[in-house]
C-alpha cells in the first residue's frame, strides 16, 4: 500500500511541531504574574518597612534580578550583603542614608569601584518605585550589616525639598 | 575523567578500527560509547537531564551521517536488512525481538524504583551575618569583632603559639569527626551530611570572610543560621552550649594557622 | 427539452415557490392574531396588563442603561491574549513570506537576465506566482488583528493610534503601491524590457521593506518606548518611530524574512518534486528546491549576529529588560531556541550532503563529511547547554554543588557565541564542498587558491576560539565587545573565500554530470523539515519579543491591567506556537494548491463515446 506524498507530508508537519511542544514542555514551567501592589499604610513600624522592602527587592523593585545578596567572586553588580554598614563608608562626608539614597534615586552618580554603570532609574517606570518604597528599600539595605533607622517620616535629599534629615 | 572507563572504551574503538568493521557496528559502538563516557566517564557525574539533550543530539546527528548518502544509508541498513531476511539470521533476530521489550521492561522496572527525593531546596552558603550575637553573657558585634587572640601573632608570638595549640585540642575534640583530620571537610561522618562540612582547605573560604564570621558559625552553628541558608539542613552544632567564648576564638586561630591564611580585614567587604 | 433547460426551468422554478412561500410566511406574521373563537369583550386581562407593563420596565431600563468606555473585552474560549497572539503570528508569518519572495525573486531574475539562462527567469516567475495567495492572506489576517485589537483591546488600541496616528496614511499610500507594483510585477512577466520589469521588482521591494519598517515602529515602541512623556503623551513621534529597538528589528526582519521565504518557498519545491510524474518534472522541482535552500541558508549564515546585535540593544536601553531576557523568565526559551537552530543546522547540512549525492564524484569529499558533523554535533552540544542545569537532589550532591565542573563552563555565553560561529563556518565550508563537487579548476594558481581558502577557514575558526577562551576570563562588558571581532572574522572569512571560490572556479572542467531529480525523497522531507522549524522559530521568537515587556502595553509607559498581564509557562506558549504553525501550513497548502493550478492541465469534459 502507497502511502500518498500528502499524508507523510501531514505526518511530518504535526510530528516536528509535537517534537518542539514536547521540548517546550520539558523545560523548567514558570508562570510570571505581575508583582503585587504592596500596601504601606502610614503607621507601619521599622521592622514592617524591613519586610516590605525585602518584599520590593524580590517583586516589584527587580533588585535581585541584578544584585546578589550573600556571593562573592566575579559579579556583575555590587553584592548587597554587609551595605547597611558599608554605607556609611562609601563616600567621604555623605552620610549612610544619604548615600543608599542617592544609589537608589540617581545611581550613576556614584559606581563602586570594578563595576560598570548600568542601573536603571527605579523611581521612575517601568519599575516606578514610590517615596514610601524607597523607604522601605533604603530600611532593608540598612537592615544587612547594621540597624534599621529609617521611618516613613525619614526625610532625605530625594524625597523632600528640606535640607538633609538624620 | 573516569579512566577506567574512558581507557577501555577507547581500546575497543581501536580494535573494532583494526578489524575495519562496517559502518552499522561504528554506528552502534560511537552512540554507546559516547553514552557510557558521559555517563560513567566523567569524574563529577554529568546530571540524567543533560545527558538525554546529548544523547538526543547524538543520535540526531548519526541519524544526519547515515542518511546523507546512498552508500551510508546502504551501509547501515544493509546488514539489518539482511539480518531481518536471511535464515541464518534467525536465532540472532529472535534474540534482539526479544531484548528490545527487554530492556524496554528493565528500563520501566528502574523509573518504579526510583528513591524518594527531597525537594531541591537551594541554600546560600555563606548568610550575611547578623549584626550582633550574644554568646553567654557577651553580646558580640559581628561587624567590627576581630580575634583578641590574632594581634598576638606580631606582639607575643609564644602566646599566639599557645592559643594554636589550645585551638588545636579543641578542634581535635570535637571538630575533626564532620571536617576531617585535614581540615579538609572529609571527616568520617561527613558521608552522611547534607550540606557537606565545610573545607577549610578551600581557598573561598578562610580568607573570604572576617574572623567573626566564623565564630558567629561556630557559635551559632545550624540552628543560628537566617531562613536562606536552611537552617535544619545543617548538622552544625551550636559550639556556645559546649565551649566557651576563648575556646571558640582559639579553634579558629588554628584553623587559620594549620592552612596558613589570613582573615579577611575589617571593613573590607565582599565586594569591594 | 434538453438537459441545460431543464436545470434552467428547474431553478426558477424553486426559486419562484420560495419567493412565494417568503411573501406568504411575511404576510402571515405581520397580520394580527385573530382568536377563531369570538372573543367576549376586548377587555385587557390581567395576564395582559402584565406583560405589557414587563415590556414597557424592560424598554425603560434599556433607554436608562449608561455608556461605560470599557477597557478589555474577554473574547470567548480562548481569552483575548491567545487571539490576538495567533491572528499577529500569522499575519507575520505570511507578512514576512511576501517581503521575503520579491527578494529572492528579483536576485533570481537578475541572475537570469545577466547570465542569459531563461530557466532563472521561468524561475523567479514561479517564485513570485507563490506570492500572489499569499498577498491576500496578510492582508485578510492584517485586517483581523486590526479589529481584534480593537474589539479586545479598544483603550490601548486608542492610545496606540493616538501615537501613531500620523503612520496610518503613509502605511495605506504605501499599500496602493505595494499592489501597483506587485501586480505590474506578476502580471507583465515578460511583457516589459527586462530591465523596466526588474525595476519594478526593485519598487516592490523598496515599498514593502518601508511598509514594514512602519509596522515595526508599532511593534518596537511598545518594548522599548520613546518620545512620549511618563503620562503617555505624545511628545515627538518621529522619535516613537524610530526608537531605540526599531533598526535592529529591522535589520533583523530583513534577514529572516528572506531565510524563511528561502525555505517555505523550497518546501513548494519539494512537495512538487514528490508529486511529480516524470524525470523532467523532477529534475525542474530538484533544482527549484535546490535555489529555495540555497536563499534560505545564505541569509541564516548572518542571522545570529542580527539577532545578537538586537539583543545588545535591548540590553542596552534597560538592562533589566536584557537580564529578564537572557538570565531569567525567558532564559529557557532560548535552550527551546538553541535546539531549534541546532535542528536547522544539522538538516542544513544533511540536505547539503545528500544533493553531493547528485553529482558525480562525490567520493573524495565524503571523507571529509564525518568531520563536519562532529563539528556541527558538538557545538550543537555547546549551544544546547543550560547554564543552570536540571538535576535532581542526589545529582548535585553528586557534582559537588549546582554547577558541573566541566559542563558548567559550557553554559555561559563565551561558549555559545564560539559554537554558534563554528556552525556557521562549518555549514559554509559544506556550501563550498557541495559547489566544488564534480568539478575540477583550471586555473593556474588553483592549488594556491585552495590553500588559501583552507587557511582562511582555519584562521577564522582560530580566532573565533581563541576569543572564545579569552572571553571566560574577561569581566561582561569585555567579552560583549569580544564578540564583534568574532563575528567579523567569521564574516570576513567567509566574504574573502566566496571571492576566491567564484575566480577560482572560473571555466573549471565539470568531472561529474549533476542528475537534478536523482535524489532520495527524504532530501525533499528533510526540505519541508526547515521551513516548518523556520516557522515554528519564528513562532518562539515572536512569543519572546512580546513577552518580554511582561505586564506593560507599553514597556514603562502603559500598563497591562487585563486578566492576561501574566506571563505564561514556556509549555503553554509552546503549545500556541504549534497550533499557529498549523493553521499556517493548512493555508500554505492552500496556497500552493492554487499556486499549482496554473501548471495543471485545463478541465476537459468527459468525452462520451456515441455523440447524442
Amino acid at each position: 500500500m502507497k502511502i500518498p506524498a500528502e499524508i507523510k507530508i501531514v505526518a511530518l508537519v504535526v510530528g516536528t511541531c509535537a517534537f518542539y511542544t514536547y521540548v517546550g514542555q520539558l523545560v523548567p514551567q514558570k508562570e510570571v504574574q505581575p508583582p503585587a501592589e504592596v500596601l504601606i499604610s502610614s503607621d507601619i513600624t521599622t521592622e514592617e518597612m524591613i519586610a516590605i522592602g525585602e518584599e520590593i527587592a524580590q517583586g516589584k523593585g527587580l533588585c535581585l534580578t541584578c544584585h546578589t545578596v550573600g556571593e562573592s567572586g566575579a559579579l556583575r553588580f555590587p553584592d548587597l550583603a554587609g551595605i547597611g554598614s558599608s554605607c556609611t563608608t562609601r563616600i567621604p562626608d555623605k552620610s549612610g542614608l544619604e548615600y543608599l539614597a542617592q544609589s537608589l534615586y540617581e545611581p550613576d552618580i556614584y559606581i563602586v569601584p570594578g563595576f560598570n554603570p548600568g542601573m536603571p532609574n527605579i523611581a521612575r517606570p517601568p519599575i516606578g518605585l514610590t517615596n514610601d518604597e524607597m523607604l522601605c528599600v533604603i530600611a532593608w539595605l540598612q537592615s544587612m550589616g547594621s540597624e534599621a533607622t529609617v521611618t516613613l517620616e525619614t526625610r532625605h535629599s530625594y524625597n523632600t525639598d528640606a535640607p538633609e534629615a538624620e | 575523567m573516569n579512566l577506567w572507563v574512558v581507557l577501555p572504551v577507547l581500546a575497543v574503538m581501536a580494535l573494532l578500527r583494526l578489524l575495519k568493521v562496517g559502518l552499522l557496528t561504528w554506528v552502534l559502538v560511537w552512540w554507546g560509547a559516547l553514552y557510557i563516557g558521559m555517563r560513567y566517564g566523567l569524574a563529577a557525574p554529568a546530571p540524567q537531564s543533560v545527558i538525554t539533550l546529548y544523547m538526543s543530539i547524538v543520535t540526531l546527528s548519526l541519524a544526519a551521517y547515515v542518511g546523507s548518502s546512498r552508500e551510508r544509508t546502504e551501509g547501515v541498513l544493509g546488514p539489518m536488512i539482511r539480518l531481518m531476511s536471511e535464515k541464518r539470521y534467525t536465532p540472532l533476530l529472535v534474540a534482539i525481538a526479544l531484548l528490545i521489550p527487554g530492556l524496554a521492561g528493565y528500563n520501566a522496572y528502574l523509573a518504579a524504583g526510583l528513591r524518594e527525593e527531597p525537594p531541591y531546596f537551594s541554600r546560600t552558603v555563606h548568610p550575611a551575618p547578623p549584626p550582633q550575637i550574644t554568646v553567654g553573657e557577651r553580646e558580640v558585634d559581628l561587624i567590627r569583632s576581630v580575634n583578641p587572640y590574632r594581634e598576638l601573632e606580631e606582639s607575643d608570638p609564644q602566646a599566639f603559639e599557645e592559643h594554636a595549640r589550645a585551638g588545636r585540642e579543641v578542634y581535635y575534640e570535637n571538630c575533626f569527626y564532620c571536617h576531617g583530620d585535614a581540615l579538609g571537610g572529609d571527616g568520617m561522618f561527613a558521608h552522611g551530611l547534607d550540606p557537606l562540612p565545610s573545607d577549610f582547605t578551600d581557598a573561598g573560604v578562610l580568607p573570604n570572610f572576617q574572623e567573626s564570621f566564623f565564630f558567629w558559625r561556630v557559635a551559632k552553628g545550624g540552628p543560628g543560621l537566617p531562613a536562606e541558608g536552611g537552617p535544619w539542613d545543617s548538622a552544625m552544632p551550636r559550639w556556645e552550649q559546649f565551649l566557651d567564648e576563648d575556646e571558640m576564638w582559639d579553634v579558629l586561630i588554628f584553623l587559620y594557622d594549620f592552612t596558613d591564611r589570613t582573615p579577611r580585614e575589617v571593613g573590607e567587604f565582599v565586594n569591594e | 427539452m434538453n438537459r441545460k433547460l431543464q436545470i434552467l426551468v428547474a431553478l426558477f422554478g424553486i426559486a419562484a415557490f420560495m419567493a412565494v412561500a417568503l411573501k406568504v410566511l411575511m404576510v402571515l406574521q405581520a397580520s394580527e392574531f385573530k382568536s377563531p373563537v369570538a372573543a367576549v369583550d376586548t377587555v385587557e386581562t390581567p395576564r395582559d396588563q402584565a406583560l405589557t407593563e414587563l415590556a414597557e420596565d424592560r424598554a425603560a431600563r434599556e433607554q436608562a442603561k449608561p455608556y461605560v468606555d470599557e477597557e478589555y473585552r474577554q473574547a470567548p474560549v480562548f481569552g483575548s491574549r491567545v487571539v490576538v497572539w495567533v491572528l499577529a503570528q500569522l499575519h507575520l508569518l505570511f507578512a514576512a513570506f511576501v517581503l521575503a519572495v520579491p527578494i529572492f525573486a528579483m536576485i533570481i531574475e537578475a541572475v537570469g537576465y545577466f547570465t542569459g539562462d531563461k530557466k532563472y527567469d521561468k524561475l523567479a516567475y514561479e517564485f513570485t506566482k507563490l506570492m500572489a495567495t499569499a498577498f491576500s492572506l496578510t492582508a485578510t489576517f492584517g485586517a483581523f488583528l486590526t479589529f481584534a485589537l480593537i474589539a479586545l483591546y479598544p483603550k490601548f488600541t486608542t492610545y496606540l493610534m493616538h501615537v501613531f496616528s500620523p503612520t496610518f496614511l503613509p502605511y495605506v499610500l504605501l499599500f496602493f503601491f505595494e499592489a501597483l507594483f506587485f501586480y505590474s510585477y506578476y502580471y507583465g512577466w515578460g511583457k516589459f524590457h527586462p530591465l523596466v520589469h526588474l525595476g519594478l521588482g526593485f519598487m516592490l521591494n523598496v515599498v514593502g521593506t518601508a511598509i514594514m519598517f512602519i509596522a515595526n515602529g508599532w511593534l518596537t515602541f511598545m518594548m522599548s518606548p520613546a518620545g512620549v512623556a511618563d503620562s503617555g503623551a505624545v511628545i515627538n513621534a518621529w522619535e516613537a518611530l524610530m526608537n531605540f529597538t526599531w533598526m535592529p528589528i529591522n535589520i533583523h526582519r530583513v534577514i529572516a524574512n528572506v531565510a524563511y521565504g528561502g525555505s517555505v518557498a523550497g518546501a513548494y519545491a519539494a512537495w512538487k518534486f514528490l508529486g511529480a510524474k516524470t524525470d523532467e518534472e523532477r529534475a525542474h522541482y530538484d533544482w527549484m528546491g535546490y535555489i529555495g535552500m540555497f536563499v534560505a541558508i545564505s541569509a541564516f549564515l548572518p542571522l545570529p549576529f542580527a539577532g545578537y546585535y538586537l539583543a545588545r540593544e535591548i540590553y542596552a536601553f534597560n538592562q533589566a529588560l536584557g537580564i529578564m531576557m537572557m538570565g531569567g523568565a525567558f532564559s529557557w526559551l532560548f535552550i527551546i531556541q538553541a535546539v531549534l537552530i541546532g535542528c536547522l543546522f544539522l538538516a542544513a547540512n544533511f540536505y547539503l550532503w545528500l544533493g553531493m549525492g547528485r553529482i558525480e564524484g562525490t567520493l573524495p569529499f565524503q571523507k571529509l563529511i564525518k568531520w563536519l558533523l562532529i563539528a556541527i554535533a558538538v557545538c550543537f552540544a555547546i549551544w544546547a547547554t543550560p547554564r543552570s542545569l536540571i538535576s535532581t537532589p542526589a545529582e548535585v550532591r553528586g557534582m559537588g554543588g549546582s554547577t558541573h565542573p566541566i559542563l558548567g563552563a559550557l553554559g555561559f555565553m563565551a561558549a555559545k557565541n564560539t559554537a554558534v560561529n563554528i556552525m556557521i563556518l562549518t555549514t559554509y565550508v559544506s556550501f563550498m564542498l557541495y559547489r566544488r563537487t564534480g568539478k575540477r579548476p583550471i586555473v593556474k594558481w588553483a592549488k594556491w587558491g585552495n590553500i588559501a581558502q583552507f587557511t582562511l577557514f582555519a584562521l577564522a575558526s582560530a580566532v573565533v576560539i581563541f576569543l572564545g577562551v579569552v572571553s571566560y576570563f574577561v569581566d561582561a562588558a569585555t567579552r560583549i565587545r569580544l564578540s564583534v571581532p568574532q563575528v567579523l572574522a567569521v564574516l570576513a572569512a567567509m566574504g574573502a573565500m566566496t571571492i576566491i571560490d567564484i575566480f577560482l572556479l572560473r571555466g573549471a572542467e565539470k568531472t561529474g554530470k549533476i542528475h537534478w531529480g536523482k535524489l532520495p525523497p527524504i532530501s525533499q522531507y528533510v526540505l519541508i523539515f526547515i521551513a516548518v522549524t523556520f516557522t515554528w522559530l519564528m513562532g518562539l521568537m515572536g512569543y519572546l519579543r512580546s513577552g518580554l515587556r511582561m505586564h506593560w502595553h507599553v514597556y514603562g509607559v502603559i500598563r497591562d491591567n487585563s486578566v492576561d498581564a501574566f506571563t505564561p509557562t514556556l509549555g503553554f506558549a509552546t503549545q500556541v506556537v504549534s497550533v499557529t504553525v498549523l493553521i499556517f501550513f493548512v493555508l500554505i497548502a492552500f496556497v500552493f494548491w492554487i499556486s499549482g493550478l496554473s501548471s495543471k492541465e485545463d478541465w476537459q469534459p468527459r468525452s462520451s463515446a456515441v455523440e447524442p
